[in-house]
């Protein structure tokens, strides 16, 4: 059994790339020195993610608080919630990039049993997909949230400060990827890289501006700022917790904070696993509706890791 | 405040409190750090905040068969605050004063235990504690009224791509939420104002249900009952109790042994679902036509009629459509009434077809605010064909509702601002809700809803015109 990444948290460390924005508020210029080719380092580090969303299960806790600054420090500025989540996901289409999840939430005791089924595709042309369970509903709900116009934002993910949108991964060919520059972030040398969304995708994002800080050595996203279609900072990633699991490395720990709101959330991957057996039909609907099917299939894939 | 001083006979002051609690609480900070109000991106963060995530090692917590459990208790109080007169002509008016309506303690709870390999019980079931000045009180001679009620109890076997389900649970059809003319399956009860959504009203029946999940052609489900029930009646004493004269009693089933069968099959595709149902049903609400004469009960008669429906979805950006289509045939006329009323008009035995059809738009307006937007109509085919000289058919045309929903969502979800309004497309009668939710902890939540409502004749809601009630509920789940 190989521990590696989760498919949520994986995309989450690499979502920042995909995330789009409109209209460039400053626009990349010609770097000065030879850089690497942006996108060669974000196919990397998507590389690396899907690697680590592929047949994997993960259980994460998701804490959300409202923040402030405390001996010039963040910090929580009341008690965090916390939601404990497991999550199987898995890998689609020809060249595997394409990628299907279900998030079943384990607590608190009053959400016990909501499900999230997400199907998250390359294809730019292709609109993500979300289903949600409800036992008030009694039924299957579509969620739309394709992001429509520049004004929207995407579905929050279980009431956190990451959305949707945040956790896609591909269509990196709707962006223009710059390297700015080198840089250090918390004593690491990396790259700085500008992704700015192409005119379609700009219609679609709530981000104008995405720049991630990329591990030059590990190919993660250390940090990620993300401005809206006016530049301004709306949003900051903060990886953490890295660690070399299968010869792949990743981060454990991601908070993004919302510089609007005050607000933050983290998704601290507790137990990560890979190359699991996972039925395909643990991917479809019927793991929100059918209760027996969805705890024998959790069952089973515990059990394999344990 | 405790839920003790909730029981108190000065219902309203804590209700108000109540209002105003989630305000309070959300204006104070839990904790010293000051507000990031200037925040500066270079500031440091703790990369050990969540730290506790990491040394917490769940293999070492010990399991309990509690953890099977979910139980929530609350406390509510509710009632209508507005002093007014009902004018009801000719000549007939009633004062209505203030009054409490609920003052009640619930327990529910919820059971779900995979107690072998494919195998699943799942129980829910709910108790009431009615206190002094509730309608269920003095409905019980001034006395503490206890009510206990067994919701689901199923028993699931999951094997391959099948799954069977015995016992009490719920089948629900259709896409529109709130007022979709597929979801009629199960019954349900609106005994008062405080629950006002189909979602929370549903009661569930005794049924068997198998379901077909093809790895490429969608689902197949079909349900099977053996004991149709029907909505309940309203409660004497109950906000919506409208007095007859004469009992409404419960349907004579005469050892006859009455059935509902319905099928459905569900597919997807990107960006939609779309299912198709047909089905034997018998109507969730009884007509009750007067007693014969010498009788104090009034004559309960069932109303069967063949159901052909579908339904789909098709999400297009931010928005979602859903629309439902229902054709009834051999539906008996004269006899569709609002939730939670009688139907009392002078029936007319006359079997009719019907079609229906409900449209919703779910709209996000951004990650905190939704609206979304329904309504259902229904038509009789043929309306006057067979009708005899004289009577006159209840509804002579299109006849259904409309609901708009917003909803605001703040702090991540934790206070959830919400409005509803309902009316029918006759505008005859218009209910519109605004609600609090705040959820204080893992634990505890509190919540607060203002009702006013607006009704004329024929509407039943003519009844509770100008009423205006307000109420809340504090709530403890773990």
């Amino acid at each position: 059994m190989n521990v590696r990444v989760i498919p949520l948290f994986a995309l989450l460390a690499a979502a920042w790339p995909l995330a789009a924005l409109a209209q460039p508020e400053s626009s990349a210029t010609a770097p000065a020195t030879a850089f690497p080719d942006g996108r060669e380092i974000m196919e990397q580090v998507e590389e690396y993610q899907r690697a680590t969303s592929d047949s994997a299960f993960n259980r994460m806790q998701l804490s959300t608080c409202r923040f402030g600054v405390s001996e010039n420090r963040i910090t929580c500025a009341e008690r965090p919630r916390v939601k404990a989540l497991e999550s199987v996901g898995k890998n689609y289409g020809p060249e595997g990039l394409d990628s299907r999840a279900v998030t079943i939430v384990l607590e608190p005791a009053d959400e016990r049993g909501i499900g999230l089924l997400s199907y998250v595709y390359d294809d730019a042309d292709r609109q993500n997909e979300s289903w949600i369970y409800l036992s008030a509903l009694g039924r299957v709900k579509r969620i739309a949230s394709g992001n429509s116009d520049e004004e929207s934002e995407a579905a929050s993910l279980f009431g956190s400060e990451f959305t949707t949108e945040d956790m896609d991964t591909g269509k990196l060919d709707q962006y223009e990827i710059t390297v700015l520059e080198e840089s250090t972030e918390g004593g690491r040398e990396v790259w700085v890289v500008e992704l700015l969304p192409n005119e379609a995708r700009a219609r679609e994002t709530r981000y104008g501006r995405i720049v991630n800080y990329i591990d030059k050595e590990r190919h993660v996203a250390l940090r990620t700022d993300l401005y809206d279609h006016y530049g301004n900072g709306v949003k900051r990633m903060l990886a953490s917790r890295v660690e070399l699991l299968d010869g792949i490395w990743m981060a454990r720990s991601a908070t993004m904070m919302n510089l609007i709101t005050n607000r933050l959330s983290n998704m601290a991957v507790i137990e990560i696993y890979t190359g699991i057996d996972v039925d395909d039909e643990v991917l479809t609907q019927r793991m929100l509706t059918d209760a027996a099917f969805r705890e024998t299939q959790l069952q089973s894939i515990r059990d394999q890791v344990e | 405040m405790t839920v003790g001083s909730l029981i108190s006979g000065r219902g309203w002051w804590n209700a108000l409190l109540l209002c105003l609690l989630p305000l309070s609480a959300v204006a104070q900070p839990a904790d010293d750090p000051a507000p990031a109000d200037e925040f500066e991106l270079d500031l440091g963060f703790d990369d050990e905040l969540f730290a506790d995530a990491f040394e917490e090692d769940g293999d070492e917590r010990e399991e309990s068969w509690l953890d099977d459990f979910t139980v929530r208790i609350s406390q509510q109080v509710f009632g209508q605050v507005n002093r007014h007169t009902l004018e009801l002509p000719p000549g007939f008016s009633f004062p209505r004063e203030p009054m409490i309506e609920s003052n009640r303690l619930g327990v529910n709870i919820r059971y779900q235990n995979l107690f072998a390999n494919g195998w699943l019980l799942q129980a829910s079931g709910q108790s009431r504690i009615y206190w002094n000045e509730d309608y269920e009180y003095i409905a019980n001679g001034d006395r503490i009224e206890e009510e206990s009620r067994i919701n689901e109890f199923f028993v699931q076997r999951s094997f391959g791509s099948h799954s069977v389900k015995l016992g009490n649970q719920t089948v629900v059809w259709g896409e529109t939420v709130g007022n979709s003319v597929l979801d009629v399956i199960n019954i349900a009860e609106f005994r008062d104002f405080t629950i006002i959504d189909i979602e929370d009203a549903r009661l569930n029946q005794p049924m068997l249900v198998w379901d077909y999940f093809s790895e490429n052609s969608g689902s197949f489900s079909t349900f099977l009952t053996l004991y149709p029930e029907f909505n309940p009646a309203p409660v004497r004493g109950s906000p919506l109790f409208f007095d007859p004269g004469y009992h409404l009693p419960d349907y004579e089933r005469n050892g006859d042994i009455l059935f509902e069968v319905g099928s459905q099959w569900r597919y997807s595709i990107e960006r939609s679902d779309f299912a198709v149902m047909a089905a034997y049903l018998i109507e969730n609400q009884l007509r009750w036509e007067p007693p014969r004469p010498g009788a104090r009960d009034s004559l309960a008669k069932k109303n069967d009629f063949v159901l052909l429906g579908f339904s789909a979805n098709r999400a297009i950006g931010d928005m979602l459509l859903n629309f439902d289509l229902a054709y009834s045939h051999g539906i008996l006329a004269n006899s569709f009434s609002l939730p939670g009323t009688t139907g009392l008009s002078a029936p007319v035995d006359l079997e009719k077809n019907q079609i229906g059809t409900s449209f919703g738009l779910e709209y996000s307006i951004s990650n905190e605010q939704n609206v979304s937007f329904g309504v259902a109509a229904q038509k009789l085919l043929d309306l006057n064909e067979g009708l005899p000289a004289g009577p006159l058919m209840q509804n002579d045309d299109f006849f259904g509702n409309w609901l708009v929903r917003y909803s605001n969502s703040l702090l991540d979800g934790d206070l959830v601002l919400s409005s509803t309004i309902f009316g029918d497309l006759e505008g005859d009668s218009l209910l519109g809700q605004f609600g609090v939710d705040y959820t204080i902890d893992d634990n505890w939540s509190i919540s607060s809803q203002i009702v006013a409502i607006s009704g004329k004749i024929p509407s039943p809601m003519v009844f509770f015109d100008e009423d205006l009630r307000l109420g809340a509920t504090i709530s403890f789940s773990f």
